[in-house]
């Protein structure tokens, strides 16, 4: 899951984020995001992070975390604490993606949330064509030992949206500059997209 | 002759050099070393306890390590446990055995002498020096035994501000202690939040459940039941209450460890023998381990110190000055805090450590949490746990270069 190392990435999701935010990264890695907003935008960030050799690691760089899991330990905290919550290739590993989502627009007033989109057209060929699970860069397990429990594609993801009244303000491609909002259900997004990237909220 | 002069010559340089080395020798371990230290505090106020009882000119035993810096922001005062001392990182005066935190405390440790000035103050109530039930009341001129006032956490941490005021620090660096240690540090953040630039709270809980207190209770009438307790004053007679101090240290010693860790310690394995014995001598191994706990304790504690400082304990709820809210309690603590618990901690559990990082939270904080695993029980913070020791050492040096 190392997908989101990238600094271009990280640059998509800082131009998303307003100086002096507040901010939550759930499923914060080493904290390197955190390191990156707190110098470029100088939020007031917090980790998650469920793997303790990373909760090392944000602590030695400095960065609040708790040692936790997202389907469990969102709850512990009130309601709009944060300006955003960040929750970045994390949803597909989560057992309760609804619930989480739910959470993340709960505890903060919006929420950034990307993720692998599993109707990449790469996927769907592979799936067509050889008739195994698809292994790439971007989903670089095997089925058998994948800590993913629930792909969505773009289009699923737009509908548990609208299901659970979230408000989608922005969509975009995190492998591209480009942050347009997807034009609904628009075919050639789910097609294209390596990854899904949004901006959510609710009141 | 010139030649001679010249040996003699060399031989003084080489005294001067020798002397030298010794001398930075002694400095580098008179830096590192400390010797107890011993202050009377509240020379012109009196502290006024909890309890209503008040308390003058009462002394406090302290340690230090390594060198307060002229901005005087590298102070980490250390919170001991209820039978832990001012002995932190120093070999113990009675026992000889080396500190109860030698492993986190001392040169390139995770707390780090060479870097941080570490103040380890043993509690008033406690028996290592500091006012307590056998320290001399200056107004009876004997001790005072029982008639030493119930003291309370936030009184000690009262104690405790003093001292730090005593050696002028405005802001301390750190304040840090494992279970009744932690509870100081609680009580630091939620009676002086100003004056912690941050905390570790380790193994430890807001307020003690009917469990502890049941545990405690035990310990407290193992002690009184003694006939040699008598009435607490033991100190000038030939009989003191060793076994019902004995016997409250089994008992509490045993709340310490973890089930796993006992039986693949111990398991039913027998001592000194292949086969059961039909008396009620130690035949099982955890038996000979807990009566030597129980007796080797004694040497080093009082048996009224057990008793006020258990109830401390007790009594601590850091929302009871609040009407019972923990974010009451901590609304103006703005200091950076890392929990740490054990998984096999049942004293002071997990779920009780979490409770506090979701009252710190709720209110904003700098709050971080890890969950140490461990089969070594609430003792864990005293054991080898590197995991621990990493956690404590990127918490500390990554606070102190943000300052």
């Amino acid at each position: 899951m190392s997908l989101i190392n990238e600094k271009k990435d990280f640059g998509i999701i800082a131009n998303l984020i307003p100086s002096n935010a507040s901010v939550i990264d759930v499923g914060c890695n080493d904290g390197s995001l955190l390191e990156y907003l707190k110098k470029h935008k100088n939020i007031d960030g917090r980790g998650m992070e469920i793997d303790q050799k990373k909760v090392q690691l944000c602590l030695a760089k400095g960065i609040s975390v708790i040692e936790g899991d997202a389907d469990k330990d969102l709850y512990d905290y009130p309601d709009k604490i944060f300006d955003y919550s960040i929750l970045t290739y994390t949803l597909q590993a989560t057992k309760r993606p609804k619930t989480v989502m739910q959470q993340l627009v709960r505890i903060s007033k919006k929420a950034i949330i990307s993720f692998p989109n599993f109707g990449h057209w790469k996927i769907g060929a592979s799936l067509l064509l050889n008739r195994k699970m698809p292994v790439s860069e971007k989903l670089s397990y095997s089925w058998h030992e994948t800590p993913n429990l629930h792909f969505c594609t773009i289009n699923d993801f737009i509908d548990l949206c609208d299901e659970i009244n979230i408000t989608i303000e922005k969509s975009g491609n995190l492998s591209n500059k480009n942050l347009e909002k997807f034009h609904g259900k628009n075919f050639m997004d789910s097609y294209f997209n390596e990854v899904g990237l949004f901006l959510v909220s609710k009141d | 002759m010139s030649t001679a002069c010249g040996r003699n010559k060399n031989a003084a340089k080489e005294v001067v050099e020798t002397a030298k080395l010794s001398c930075e020798a002694v400095f580098f371990w008179k830096n590192y070393m400390s010797e107890n230290k011993i202050v009377t505090l509240a020379e012109d106020a009196p502290l006024i306890l909890d309890g209503g009882a008040s308390l003058s000119k009462f002394k406090t035993a302290y340690t230090t390590y390594g060198t307060l810096n002229e901005k005087k922001n590298n102070a980490i005062l250390v919170c001991h446990a209820l039978t832990g001392d001012q002995f932190v990182a120093s070999d113990h005066p009675i026992t000889k055995k080396s500190g109860w935190w030698s492993m986190v405390v001392g040169p390139n440790k995770s707390i780090d002498t060479n870097k941080f000035f570490v103040i380890c103050p043993n509690v008033i109530g406690g028996c290592m020096g500091s006012t307590g039930p056998k320290e001399i009341n200056p107004e009876s001129k004997k001790e005072f035994a029982t008639d030493f006032p119930v003291v309370t956490i936030a009184d000690m941490v009262r104690a405790q501000k003093l001292l730090i005021d005593y050696l002028k620090i405005e802001k301390i660096f750190c304040v840090t202690g494992g279970s009744m240690g932690g509870m100081l540090v609680l009580e630091w953040l939620s009676k002086f939040p100003e004056m912690v630039h941050s905390a570790i709270p380790i193994a430890t809980a807001t307020n003690h459940s009917a469990q502890n207190i049941a545990l405690n209770e035990l310990a407290r009438q193992s002690i009184m039941a003694d006939p040699n307790w008598q009435s607490g004053n033991y100190y000038h007679t030939d009989k003191k209450p060793l076994k019902g101090l004995s016997v409250a240290r089994m008992a509490a010693h045993i709340s310490y460890l973890s089930k796993e860790a006992l039986q693949s310690k111990f398991g039913r394995n027998l001592q000194d023998k292949n086969s059961l014995d039909y008396s009620f001598d130690a035949d099982f191994q955890i038996e000979s381990y807990l009566r030597h706990q129980g007796f080797t304790f004694v040497d080093r504690f009082d048996a009224n110190s057990y008793l006020y400082i258990t109830r401390a304990m007790d009594y601590f709820d850091v929302s009871s000055t609040h009407n019972g809210s923990l974010v009451e309690a901590f609304k103006n603590t703005k200091s950076k805090i890392l929990c740490v618990s054990f998984t096999s901690d049942w004293l002071y559990p997990t779920s009780e450590n979490k409770k506090i990082v979701k009252v710190f939270n709720s209110l904003g904080l700098n709050v971080s949490f890890i969950e140490i695993e461990t089969d070594g029980g609430h003792d864990s913070f005293l054991l080898e746990e590197p995991k621990f020791f990493e956690a404590i050492k990127g918490f500390v040096n990554s606070t102190y270069e943000n300052l």
